[in-house]
């Protein structure tokens, strides 16, 4: 068989070609399947160990706080005089500012029958604050309580509020399973 | 010429937009996209309290007439002598040991927070049947929890924190009830044959207290005493025989019922009833012809829930406390006969000293003792005492490791029970230097809301959280 050079150099370009390509596809293929497969970590806020200290309000990066109030609503007593939507010792239990815990009004409380009022959370309004998680937890079934909202969290390598949580309520969690609500329907809690 | 134009052109265009801006500035209004937090956004519908006609004692079932007859009793709410402190010489355990607590019988019961009085050997207790829709006075066995016979009447509780809420009061003839809508019920002690009955929302126009009525009623030399709120009366006597009014106390500032019970108090040469209403504080004449009459009273104590009844201490001294952010009031009561003054002492948010959400402190040893509630600070759910003189001064706490909940404590034997929201039963000391813990053994599985005061009587101490009643074997 007559030696080619030119053919030779060829075949040699055209296979290195292709070992090259084949490790980019393995590579590409390896760094698809580890970040399927690799578990993601996100900030969350564990409502038992949070003592409604008020800092996720100001000390986010977010302002709005990514941190909202979240309301379990199996937890919840359905109560007039909600500790978590009316301010301690109220005039009346009316819907009435003066009477409001909240500072933004992100709690519509609306009639249901005598003498249940259900309490609807107001994301879009909620700061962040606890001040109607405090309430709750004090005087009622701690139905309202504090999460990390994850469309509007940004994730940071080094989370603000859970540096300086003096109850270190805030850590990392599995992305997959990214809320600590309380109540039953935990599992359905979206971002 | 043609700068000098230039010039004028610039300041009055530069002059007429800061006058165009400063008008928009004026006349815009930043809240226009403000939503007004109004007094009706929740529409709340009207509470119909009175339209249900209850036969009150309608319903009488009967099971078993056989029970050991005992000694001693708790007859009523706060024990024989309202005070929380059961005088008996029985000697009880400090600690259950590695058997644990003798649970000698256990019942369920309808959700709620009735506690039990106990009278020679029969266990009382107003319990709500949610399957019946009806309160029924439950008469059982002390020794062995089986029932005897119940009593009651149909009506619609809607489940609200629990339903039932009262203790019946016991005497050797009579027992009255107060169930959750303000239903007055007396009864024979024994047979449990029904006597009279008392709508007090519908006669008396009174409002139902948020989560219904906690008033344990009294029975004071065989009169019915019912503190009523509304527009036609603050507290009214009844003769426990006849069913007839024999007094009542006019309103005329329509103070409301409160979950508080009445507590009589002598003091300046009066047997009073002390009463913390929603409005205020008063003092009745309990006694002589003037029985009825108010004989002081104050606006300075008042808040939209009171639960705790008042501590009247034997130097005048009385000390009320609430929830829901109230905090507490030590008042200091001066005269005798028909002529009293009371001024405040002391006011004070929960954080700042002795304070109490649904339990009444218990006075001993010239000291109160009592578990702080939640909006405590750092003391939160600490079991507490304090001296009277001072009550912002903390004398001791349990410490941060022993907290407590909303649940009862009382003495025996020279020993505090203090039962937890869960139905763990802690013994201590009673000490006025420290808090000296005995033993804290749980004694309610899955216990919740154990809120219910506790009772004792010939060693067998009664307790029950929301859904559960047991009875232990506390003698040694």
């Amino acid at each position: 068989m007559e030696n080619n050079p030119k053919n030779s150099r060829r075949e040699f370009i055209r296979k290195g070609s292709r070992i090259s390509l084949l490790l980019t596809l393995g590579a590409v293929g390896g760094f698809s399947a580890r970040n399927i497969t690799h578990e993601k970590y996100v900030w969350q806020i564990d409502p038992f160990k949070c003592t409604q200290c008020g800092r996720c309000a100001t000390s986010c990066v977010m302002t709005p706080s990514a941190v909202k109030c979240l309301h379990a609503y199996d937890l919840c007593g359905y109560c007039d005089l909600c500790g978590g939507y009316l301010k301690p010792d109220p005039n009346k239990l009316s819907t009435a500012a003066e009477n409001q815990l909240c500072p933004t009004s992100a709690i519509q409380r609306k009639y249901i029958e005598e003498p249940y009022f259900e309490y609807v959370i107001n994301e879009d309004l909620c700061i962040g604050c606890a001040k109607c998680v405090k309430g709750c937890t004090s005087f009622g079934n701690g139905s309202l309580h504090l999460q990390i909202i994850h469309r509007i969290c940004l994730n940071c390598n080094e989370c603000s509020i859970a540096r300086l949580c003096p109850s270190d309520a805030i850590s990392r969690v599995r992305a997959s399973k990214p809320y600590l609500v309380k109540g039953s329907f935990t599992n359905d809690a979206k971002g | 010429m043609f700068q000098h134009r230039i010039l004028n052109i610039a300041f009055y265009s530069i002059s007429l937009v800061a006058i165009v801006a400063l008008l928009w500035w004026l006349m815009r209004d930043p809240t226009s996209k403000f939503t007004e937090s109004l007094p009706g956004l929740d529409k709340r519908g009207v509470a119909d309290t009175v339209s249900e006609n209850v036969d009150i004692g309608k319903i009488f079932e009967t099971n078993n007439l056989i029970y050991k007859e005992m000694t001693e009793s708790w007859s009523r709410f706060r024990g024989n002598d309202y005070d929380n402190i059961s005088k008996s010489q029985v000697k009880l355990k400090e600690k259950f040991g590695p058997k644990g607590p003798d649970i000698r019988w256990s019942i369920p019961l309808g959700e709620g927070h009735s506690g039990a009085a106990i009278y020679k050997g029969l266990v009382y207790v107003l319990d709500y049947n949610e399957k019946e829709k009806a309160d029924l006075l439950r008469c059982i066995s002390l020794s062995d929890g089986k029932e005897l016979w119940k009593r009651g009447y149909h009506v619609t509780i809607k489940r609200n924190h629990g339903m039932s809420r009262t203790i019946p009061v016991i005497t050797e003839k009579y027992i009255v009830t107060m169930g959750p809508r303000c239903h007055v019920m007396c009864l024979d002690r024994l047979t449990g044959n029904f006597r009279w009955g008392l709508d007090v929302a519908r006669e008396y126009s009174s409002e139902i207290p948020f989560w219904y009525t906690g008033q344990c009623p009294l029975i004071d030399n065989d009169v019915a005493v019912i503190a009523t709120g509304g527009k036609k009366a603050l507290i009214i006597g009844i003769s426990c025989e006849t069913g007839k009014k024999l007094w009542e106390t006019p309103n005329p500032e329509g103070w409301k019922m409160s979950h508080s019970s009445i507590m009589p108090f002598n003091f300046g040469s009066r047997k009073m009833y002390v009463y913390s209403a929603i409005g205020g504080l008063a003092g009745i004449a309990a006694d002589g012809p003037d029985v009825g009459k108010v004989l002081w009273k104050t606006a300075a104590w008042n808040h939209s829930v009171v639960a705790p009844s008042p501590v009247c201490m034997p130097d005048g001294k009385i000390f009320i406390t609430a929830g829901y952010g109230a905090g507490a009031m030590l008042l200091q009561l001066k005269g005798n006969g028909s002529n009293f003054t009371i001024n405040v002492l002391q006011q004070y948010l929960p954080r700042f000293g002795l304070a109490c959400e649904q339990q009444t402190p218990v006075y001993w040893e010239g000291h109160l003792f009592a578990i702080l509630p939640k909006d405590a600070g750092s003391l939160r759910n600490q079991f507490v005492c304090v001296d009277p003189s001072d009550c912002k001064k903390i004398v001791w706490s349990s410490g941060q490791s022993t907290r407590f909940g909303l649940g009862p404590y009382f003495i025996a034997d020279n020993k505090f029970f203090i039962l937890d929201d869960e139905g763990t039963l802690t013994i201590a000391k009673p000490s006025v230097a420290k808090y000296i813990q005995l033993d804290r053994v749980k004694v309610i599985k899955d216990g919740a809301d154990a809120w219910a005061p506790m009772a004792i009587a010939n060693g067998y101490l009664v307790l029950r959280d929301s859904k559960t009643m047991i009875c232990i074997n506390m003698n040694i």
